[in-house]
């Protein structure tokens, strides 16, 4: 990553990859075992009252082809090695989301023994949308929040290890952010 | 008809944690010989909290607010199936009008609860655009949701003792014209589920249940009505106000696919129904009455219609600011039984949509599949692979 | 409310072979106490009679003396109720297993659908359910613990639930 930076055609490279990043999401949107309340609300921004498309932002299926984790619940036990594989299979650079109360600190569920108390506490997460559920437009403003970020390239660096599930062998190809 | 734990050659799918509007992610694990499925089994667990446990760490109000949590789509029913059990042991009634409240609430989010399902079990099919317009029309009764109780999703309705928010006619007026609007649009699904010849050619005489079988599988809900099995709590032991304002019940004798859809739309409509009356007739007192904050000692057993059927709940209290056990019985848990059995005998193609007519509460995010047929090496596929793979076998 | 009262009673006629002692918590609610041989046979009656159908079964943790916490508890029982429907009538068949031998018979050859209710049962509180055809995990995750049953009173979470926001 060091030796090109420098180069003008990397520069304008890099301007066109956040262009195209930030015109065009793509987001998985992972149930980490939440209530429901929060998916419905990001499937309702879907649908034609709200149409996030429109913005360039699709929900779609495979974390192979996503850019934005949108991640909702306390993390149960259970749904925590298939948050980390997800996330292990998203390719570089990844982005998440963590919508809703539950998924910022574990909410309502505070002290059930089965779960791990929030996305943050597995995943290191760039966007907290609260709310129980927030509304459409919030999940959607903190969309907007990341991407703004990105634009501007004021996204913090991340510190935070995660962890690899067991049997998940770690990719051999990090693309350069 | 066999719980039998599954042998090698098997398909396996997650039916899990990634997608939106699903309530018990389960994972599926499906034996097939060829295309057809010869057996299922079934693992839950990924949204399991363990909110009985911490039912018992919490007072009474306190548990009021993780009840309503255990589902996002009928946030408003497991409440009142809660308040009503422990009304139920303090020895209080909700008045009149607070109980004809919290049926107003549980009849909007029936309906929400069905649209969202329409859209879903269509998507599954490869309707997309259906999916989209009963999307669409569902916001109108989300709007009325919020207008109420200024939240679209969990509502919070429900005191123990009564309710919190009060109608006053400007909104019922509103909400009369959204329902007109809803009636004329679910007249025109009805019309699309019994005449358009591709949805019919999907859905007539997919996963067929007899009344026999829904009996002896514990189906309830529209799954079982749909399959001519007779029982709604809301008319058979009536509860908040379904004795003033009662309900029909919808049934249908075919058992399959497109009865359960016809069974829900036709739902839908009645609860437009019962609304309009219960706002021509609203009856006058206040909203709350006193409960005292020590729940006497006792037992109870609260049973509620969801929008997905018949909700169980075991209340017990040993006297203190604190239950002694609360169980919760989810129709989805009761539904996925019957699914396990449906399944067998089956295309694989059909499979998604047969999955979501006993609306599970799952819909159109991707899970993975994982393929192992007979003896070839396994293959991973998507669960959007799969709902392809069913559009493509059909067209 | 005769018709209520009437499909009580065909219930408390049925089972009576069976039961040890019937109790009316409620109006439309049946208790029979049972002994765990008759369980079979009491769901047998019902079924053959076609008296409602099989709603839930619900687990309840009895610790017998009052226990401080972190103790070894003493021999307590868990008492399962199977909780049949028919309309408004609820007929609870309630059994006791102790801690020592916490067994009960499947009744999945009888009713199927039973196999989910069975299944929790064994995980959330150790009751072992004898000739269950599926004995794998359903609800708690992989990597939890053999032997430790979370419904049991016994069991108490790591981070409890306090009540009080958290301060700062
Ligand atoms: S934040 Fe609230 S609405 Fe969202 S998943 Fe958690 S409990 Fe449900």
């Amino acid at each position: 990553m060091g030796l090109e930076v420098s180069k003008p055609w990397q520069q304008a490279l890099d301007k066109i990859r956040t262009w195209a990043r930030v015109n065009s999401p793509w987001a998985i949107h992972f149930n980490s075992g939440s209530c429901n309340g929060c998916d419905i609300e990001i499937l309702a921004t879907l649908t034609p009252r709200y149409d996030v498309e429109r913005f360039g932002i699709k929900l779609q299926g495979s974390p192979r082809h996503a850019d934005v984790l949108i991640c909702t619940g306390p993390v149960s036990l259970q749904a925590k090695d298939r948050l980390l594989r997800i996330y292990w299979q998203m390719p570089e650079p990844k982005f998440v989301i963590a919508v809703g109360s539950c998924g910022l600190s574990g909410g309502v569920f505070h002290g059930c023994y089965n779960i791990v108390k929030g996305i943050d506490e597995v995943l290191p997460v760039d966007v907290f949308v609260p709310g129980c559920p927030p509304r459409p437009e919030a999940i959607i403003y903190g969309v907007a929040v990341l991407l703004e970020a990105l634009k501007s390239g004021k996204r913090p660096e991340r510190t935070m290890t995660v962890e690899l599930p067991a049997g998940f062998e770690k990719p051999q190809a990090e693309v350069r952010q | 008809m066999s719980f039998e734990p599954l042998g090698e050659n098997r398909f396996i799918v997650p039916i899990g944690p990634q997608h939106p509007a699903l309530k018990e992610p389960g994972h599926f694990e499906f034996v097939v010989d060829g295309e057809i499925v010869t057996g299922a089994s079934v693992r839950l667990g990924y949204v399991h909290r363990g909110i009985e446990k911490g039912a018992e760490d919490r007072t009474w109000i306190q548990n009021l607010y993780l009840m309503e949590r255990i589902c996002g789509i009928c946030s408003h029913i497991h409440a009142t199936a809660f308040v009503q059990g422990v009304e139920k042991l303090a020895g209080v009634e909700a008045p009149p009008r607070a109980r004809a409240i919290r049926e107003v609430f549980a009849e909007l989010e029936r309906i929400h609860s069905h649209m969202l399902w329409l859209g879903v079990a269509a998507h599954e099919g490869g309707f997309d655009a259906l999916f989209m317009y009963s999307w669409r029309d569902r916001e109108v009764v989300m709007d009325m949701l919020e207008m109420l109780s200024g939240n679209r999703v969990h509502y919070s309705a429900n005191l123990i003792g009564g309710v919190k928010y009060d109608l006053n006619p400007e909104m019922m007026d509103k909400i009369r014209d959204g329902l007109n609007y809803l009636e004329e649009r679910l007249a025109h699904y009805l019309d699309v589920v019994n005449h358009d010849e591709t949805f019919i050619g999907r859905t007539r005489g997919i996963g067929t249940m007899t009344r026999e079988q829904a009996q002896l599988l514990g189906a309830v809900g529209p799954t079982a009505r749909a399959s001519n099995f007779a029982f709604d709590v809301r008319v058979d032991a009536p509860y908040a106000a379904y004795a003033e304002f009662p309900v029909e019940m919808v049934v249908a004798q075919e058992g399959d696919l497109h009865a359960r859809f016809v069974v829900r739309i036709l739902e839908t409509m009645e609860s437009i129904r019962v609304l309009r009356r219960i706002f021509d007739n609203l009856p006058e007192s206040e909203l709350v009455t006193r409960v005292p904050r020590r729940i006497p000692a006792g037992e109870t057993i609260s049973r509620v219609e969801a929008p997905r059927g018949e909700l169980f709940y075991f209340i017990a209290s040993s006297g203190g600011e604190k239950p002694e056990r609360v169980k919760v019985r989810t129709p989805s848990l009761c539904n996925w039984g019957t699914v396990i059995t449906l399944a067998v005998g089956h295309k694989l193609a059909d499979m998604p949509m047969i999955l979501a007519g006993i609306d599970p509460c799952f819909s159109c995010n991707d899970r993975l599949v994982m393929v192992k047929r007979n003896h070839q090496d396994p293959q991973v596929w998507t669960w959007a692979d799969l709902r392809n793979y069913g559009i493509e076998y059909y067209r | 409310m005769s018709s209520l009262e009437e499909t009580l009673q065909r219930a408390e006629n049925l089972l009576q072979p069976y039961g040890q002692s019937f109790n009316r918590p409620e109006l439309n609610r049946l208790d029979v106490y049972l002994q765990r041989e008759n369980l079979l046979a009491a769901v047998q009656a019902l079924l053959e009679a076609r008296w409602g159908y099989l709603s839930t079964i619900t687990g309840i943790d009895r610790p017998s003396a009052a226990v401080e916490e972190g103790q070894t508890p003493t021999e307590g029982e868990i008492e399962v109720l199977y909780s049949f429907c028919s309309g408004a009538a609820v007929v609870s068949l309630r059994v006791r297993a102790p801690y020592s031998d916490a067994a009960l018979p499947s009744i999945c050859p009888l009713i199927p659908s039973a196999t989910l209710g069975e299944r929790e049962l064994m995980e959330m509180f150790g009751v072992k359910v004898e000739g269950t055809p599926d004995t794998s995990r359903l609800i708690l995750a992989d990597s939890w613990p053999e032997g430790v049953y979370p419904l049991r009173k016994s069991f108490v979470p790591a981070a409890r639930f306090s009540g009080e926001a958290k301060g700062g």
